[in-house]
């Protein structure tokens, strides 16, 4: 009798179901199969005009748009259109390279102090001063440059524009990046270990060399690198306080000769640019890797997040 | 017992804005103590702990130890030591490392600072374990090296915060043994801060309970368990019954404490309670009869609901005066001879009564709530 009914009940209940499932795209538990797809065609899209440009650096021909044949032409063997001998191209590699350098060595410690300033500064005014410092982060750049602009050629006008100008207007805008990986890194570090280093009988220096510094190696070689990475991608800054031909830097000069006569030789220049773009980032993070390793669980995370934010924002600019 | 590691609090006051944090604390641990500090989470046993270390500036008052004030010295030249709750061990360095950290200020030679280090991880019981990271222990064992760390230093006075909070239950009663016998071995004055009050308990010679900012009584343990002196107290050290009631003196030592139409003896009661206060007895002592039994102290009620404890068995019975009287009954293998509904007579023997001040915010009619463990 029961056995019936359950049977009976079965049955009923069948026709019931099937429409439902009907409505029921996929498996909720199921891969994300959607998600996956629309993720690979942004990849694709965003990747394909970075890739064709690559592609035309290894040029044999001198079109930048019709693909003939594979070479080296145009970075090291042709005489005098090639990024190495080409001398308008060469110092303007060495200009990037010189910003980045002095940008890097500058805007790390800098921001490193700022960090550990901020992060104790409890008070009035500290919160005037945390939004300040990250203000850069958000201001459009050419309205930064401008100002820089303005500011070099009134106020500081002993300076000038130049080299110099350019090393301290790239040094501003990257020291929000280095304070925002430092200052994360502290926030995992906490403020125990330096009681516990004063605790037992650290006087307050050795607790910055015993303690501190070992423990934000991570976060400065980080921030070292971002910089760089930061440094040899500006245009706009780097434009604007220029004095001349020899402070012409690398996106200077693909912009410039993009529209006059243009060869592979900007390609090339171009990947050997993003080459030493990406070179920069991997090595931030490996370094931040490698030095964190052995770390419980998340306490990387807070770096690698300020990396990953100084990538996105590099990126944008 | 070392003669040294006398701690002196005078009218110690912490404000935070407009938030008092320590309210006028006057306390005097004496060399080789275990004095614990034990209160709800605010109520500035952490704060009174890191003043004495020195990481926060007292706004009034002295901190002496031994004799000398050194309330305003830094903290890295204070003769105290501290174990953190969260440990606080240096991540980059090894185990080793970490426990010889503070020698260094030490003036000792280098063949003295590894004969000492050893010593500190053998008394601790982490030899062995010198060359690893402290990312690579367990949570007891990283515990064992901030204690190693503080204790090589050979303070005359540590500080401990909430050292065990971290760890699970096992581990916990392991470790507050092993506490106790370093403490009595070294003979240094422990200053522990604790929400736990087994841990304070059974490892301390005296216990503050906390409060707002102050201590609200100071005692052996046993002396706040049998004898508190307020309703807070009663509540935080062990579960405690809290009835309202109202006292008439009897001439003696004792008082007449009337609860609607019935009438309690306690064989004590403070001088100074007249009117309305509380009636406060631990829930092991209340003693449950037949129903209809007579006699002095006896008060009808009715099981309400009996709850299965493992170790112990709670009967909670509703009196007809409407106050709720828990009852411990210890689970000696026979079943509870009351079940949910049944009429019963409520035994609270005079002897066992204690009369309280009536305090607002302790007078929950729920027995239970002192169960409840303060986070």
């Amino acid at each position: 009798m029961s056995d019936t009914t359950l049977l009976e009940r079965g049955i009923g209940a069948a026709p019931d179901r099937r429409p439902r499932r009907r409505f029921q795209l996929r498996d909720p538990w199921g891969h994300p199969r959607g998600l996956a797809l629309v993720t690979w065609i942004y990849i694709l899209w965003s990747l394909v005009p970075v890739l064709l440009a690559i592609r035309f650096a290894f040029n044999q021909g001198r079109s930048r748009s019709a693909a003939q044949g594979w070479s080296l032409r145009w970075f090291t063997q042709d005489p005098n259109l090639s990024v190495l001998h080409d001398p308008t191209l060469s110092s303007a590699l060495q200009q990037s390279l010189t910003l980045a350098f002095f940008a890097m060595l500058i805007a790390t410690p800098l921001g490193v102090g700022l960090a550990l300033g901020l992060q104790r500064w409890r008070g009035p005014g500290s919160g005037t001063a945390n939004v300040t410092t990250l203000l850069p982060l958000v201001t459009p750049e050419l309205v930064f440059a401008v100002g820089l602009f303005l500011l070099f050629t009134t106020a500081f006008k002993t300076i000038g524009l130049g080299t110099t100008a350019q090393i301290i207007g790239h040094v501003t805008f990257s020291l929000s990046f280095v304070v925002v990986i430092v200052r994360g890194r502290l926030a995992t570090i906490g403020s125990d270990v330096e009681e516990a280093a004063a605790d037992l009988g650290a006087p307050p220096w050795d607790v910055v060399r015993r303690v501190l510094v070992p423990l934000l190696l991570p976060a400065i070689a980080a921030s070292l690198l971002i910089v760089f990475a930061l440094s040899i991608d500006d245009f706009v800054v780097s434009q604007y306080l220029a004095s001349g031909a020899d402070t012409t830097t690398v996106p200077m000069r693909i912009y410039a000769q993009a529209r006059a006569a243009p060869t592979p030789a900007l390609n090339a220049l171009a990947t050997i640019m993003l080459t030493i773009t990406l070179l920069a980032l991997g090595l931030a993070y490996l370094v931040f890797k490698f030095m964190t390793r052995g770390e419980g669980g998340g306490s990387a995370i807070g770096g690698l997040a300020g990396i990953e934010a100084g990538i996105d924002a590099g990126g944008s600019r | 017992m070392s003669t040294k590691g006398d701690i002196l609090l005078r009218s110690l006051v912490k404000r935070y804005g407009e938030v008092v944090a320590v309210d006028g604390i006057d306390l005097e641990v004496p060399p080789g103590e275990f004095f614990t500090m034990l209160g709800p989470s605010g109520c500035g046993k952490t704060t009174t702990l890191r003043l004495i270390a020195g990481f926060e500036r007292p706004d009034e008052g002295e901190i002496l130890l031994d004799g000398v004030d050194m309330s305003r010295t830094p903290p890295h030249k204070r003769n105290v030591n501290t174990v953190f709750q969260s440990y606080a061990l240096f991540p980059h360095k090894t185990v080793e490392d970490n426990v010889g950290f503070g020698l260094r200020y030490k003036k000792v030679s280098k063949a003295e600072a590894a004969r000492r280090v050893g010593e500190a991880m053998e008394l601790v019981r982490l030899s062995g374990l010198g060359h690893r990271k402290p990312g690579q222990l367990s949570g007891g064992q990283q515990q064992r090296v901030a204690l190693a760390r503080a204790l090589v230093l050979e303070p005359p006075v540590l500080l401990l915060d909430e050292p065990l909070g971290a760890l699970d239950a096992r581990l916990r009663v392991d470790l507050q043994v092993e506490l106790k016998r370093i403490q009595e071995t070294l003979g240094i004055t422990f200053i522990y801060v604790t929400h736990d009050q087994d841990e304070a308990l059974t490892m301390s010679d005296r216990v503050a309970v906390m409060r707002d900012g102050h201590i609200e009584q100071c005692g052996p343990p046993q002396e706040l368990y049998e004898e508190p002196r307020t309703a807070f107290v009663a509540n935080f050290l062990g579960a405690s019954n809290l009835v309202p009631v109202s006292v008439a003196r009897n001439g003696g030592p004792g008082a007449n404490l009337t609860l609607g139409a019935f009438t309690l003896q306690a064989d004590e009661c403070p001088d100074e309670l007249q009117g309305e206060a509380l009636a406060m007895i631990r829930p092991e002592r209340v003693r449950l009869e037949a129903h209809g039994a007579t006699g002095e102290n006896r008060m009808p009620g009715m099981v309400e609901e009996v709850v299965y404890l493992g170790f112990h068995q709670d009967v909670r019975v509703r009196l007809a005066t409407g106050a709720l009287v828990r009852a411990d009954v210890p689970n000696d293998g026979d079943a509870v001879e009351y079940a949910q509904g049944d009429a019963v007579s409520v035994h609270l023997p005079p002897r066992y009564l204690r009369v309280l001040a009536g305090d607002a915010s302790a007078t929950d009619s729920d027995p239970t709530a002192a169960e409840a463990e303060p986070a």
